[in-house]
């Protein structure tokens, strides 16, 4: 059974961590900045060469934008995970009442926060340099966004489940993995720029109907549902395999004792 | 209450190594037992496997009449865990972690049970500074308050006064002691300090090579094997044998290795 004070109790632990540690900000704060500035100043220079013009710089703002609800949902979670494994604190909670859900609903709670603060920034950023307001694209977005706030929250379960096998040392999957699929996601283009090779590799995945449907949106289209529906219906796929592989690697992380490499 | 640990035909295999072959243990209500033996005996493992932390390969345990892996959240409510070895989690200070875990424990009253935790072991002072600056005995010490403030039936302590100080151990022993016969918690404690030990536990467990190699209370065992204490019976059991002097025939390589 889920209880709140347990849940909330996670939600804690991890806001003291990053009102404590500065460096926890550059994700939340400096990263989706600098990304809004580099992607942004690359539309402008484009449009000014004489490329897609206006379209090209919105595509790569809101391209970035939606990047970063995957990044932070994915982030906050991997990274609240990995937390108690720099601290050596997995035995500790380990030995609670804490179930496996509870905690992933404490940390994805907590994610959720940063999330919307990270997005903020991204959404602020443009207005500010670019001029590029996220809402003049309109409430198309919200579907598409909540969907990749799953995904996110998704391939977090696939990074918990490769530190509990092979150990802290593989962190570096906590940001790596997200980077593996946002080349063949097309965040910024139509994946039929990418190598002939990828293209079907690219076509499976969820994000990359749902950064398309971003794209018919911001081009004026009508909400494209096909897209969305195939987005969402590859997305509970990603999530189920997400939770067999989680459970799968914790039962292995019980008989074989690895507990002892994070205390 | 009957029995809060029940563990029967524990078998637990790591690569090439037993750690624990075919143990059976049951601690009463209240009752303090000491889990005894070298480094490698299979103590750890085998509390590591009664907090649900690792699965055995064989066997069934009940804790507090709950049946693991299953029961595990449930069993957990009733019990508390403390470790020599064990960090508290970084940036955060010691009350706020200590209000985490009376949460995650499901206390009523987080503060007051902190507050209360901290003036029986005599740390009040430590409850604002941050879990990074603390020593380790003073560590240990939030981690035995960490593991005792939502007063549960059983205590499972994995060498509870490793790092401690004489004084200090002491001050954990007594406090420890107390909590249990007033509140009745029973307690299943590994230990390398065969004194504390007999201050502290009613039954003890000599392991060796995963297996129980003798039980009873500190004078039964340590009488059966004619001696008068627990310390004498450890050096019997795990002891090396004493250099001699060297002039064997394998004198010179004896006294090398020495």
């Amino acid at each position: 059974m889920v209880t709140r004070q347990r849940v909330l109790a996670i939600v804690s632990r991890h806001w003291y961590v990053l009102l404590r540690s500065p460096q926890r900000w550059f994700d939340v704060l400096i990263w989706p900045l600098l990304d809004t500035v580099l992607f942004g100043a690359l539309g402008v220079y484009v449009a000014e060469a004489g490329g897609a013009g206006g379209k090209g710089l919105a595509f790569l703002l809101a391209g970035i934008l939606l990047f970063h609800v995957i990044f932070q949902a994915n982030i906050s979670v991997s990274v609240g995970f990995l937390e108690e494994s720099w601290s050596r604190n997995l035995l500790n909670i380990m030995t609670t009442p804490l179930t496996e859900l509870e905690y992933v609903l404490g940390v994805a709670l907590f994610g959720l926060g940063k999330l919307l603060f990270g997005v903020s920034v991204v959404a602020v950023t443009a207005l500010g340099f670019f001029s590029f307001a996220a809402t003049d694209v309109g409430w198309g977005l919200v579907p598409i966004m909540t969907i990749l706030l799953v995904i996110g929250w998704a391939i977090s379960l696939f990074v918990i489940g490769l530190v509990l096998r092979y150990g802290p040392s593989a962190d570096i999957l906590a940001w790596g993995l997200l980077f593996l699929v946002m080349p063949l996601s097309g965040v910024f283009y139509p994946t039929e720029a990418l190598p002939g090779v990828l293209q079907p590799v690219a076509r499976l995945l969820p994000t990359t109907h749902l950064f398309q449907a971003a794209r018919d949106v911001l081009d004026g289209r009508p909400l494209p549902w096909g897209e969305i529906g195939y987005g969402a219906a590859a997305t509970v796929v990603v999530v189920a395999a997400g939770l067999a592989f989680v459970l799968h690697m914790l039962r292995v992380f019980r008989q074989r004792g690895y507990v002892t490499r994070f205390s | 209450m009957g029995d809060v640990v029940v563990a029967n035909g524990l078998r637990k295999r790591f690569r090439n190594t037993v750690a624990v072959d075919g143990l059976d243990l049951t601690v009463a209500a209240g009752e303090r037992v000491g889990l005894l033996g070298a480094n490698g005996a299979g103590k750890t493992t085998t509390l590591l496997m009664l907090l649900g932390a690792v699965s055995p390969d064989e066997g069934t345990i009940e804790i507090l009449g709950c049946r693991l892996p299953r029961g595990r959240s449930k069993a957990m409510q009733g019990v508390g865990f403390a470790a020599g070895y064990l960090p508290l989690p970084d940036r955060l200070r010691v009350h706020e972690v200590l209000t985490m875990f009376g949460n995650l424990y499901g206390v009523d009253d987080p503060k007051h049970a902190v507050a209360a935790g901290l003036e029986r072991f005599r740390i009040a002072h430590l409850a604002n500074v941050m879990g990074a600056e603390l020593s380790s005995g003073q560590r240990t010490l939030v981690g035995i308050v960490r593991a005792t403030m939502h007063r549960p039936p059983l205590l499972i302590l994995d060498e509870p006064t490793a790092s401690l100080d004489p004084d200090v151990a002491q001050r954990v022993r007594i406090g420890l002691r107390e909590l249990c016969e007033e509140d009745g918690i029973a307690m299943l404690t590994t230990s390398h300090n065969m004194v504390e030990v007999e201050r502290m536990c009613e039954r003890v467990l000599f392991m060796k090579e995963g297996r129980i190699i003798a039980e009873g209370s500190p004078s039964e065992v340590a009488a059966s094997y004619g001696h008068a204490d627990l310390e004498a019976v450890f050096l019997e059991l795990y002891g090396e044998p004493a250099p001699h002097d060297g002039t064997g025939p394998d004198g010179e390589q004896e006294a090398a290795r020495w």
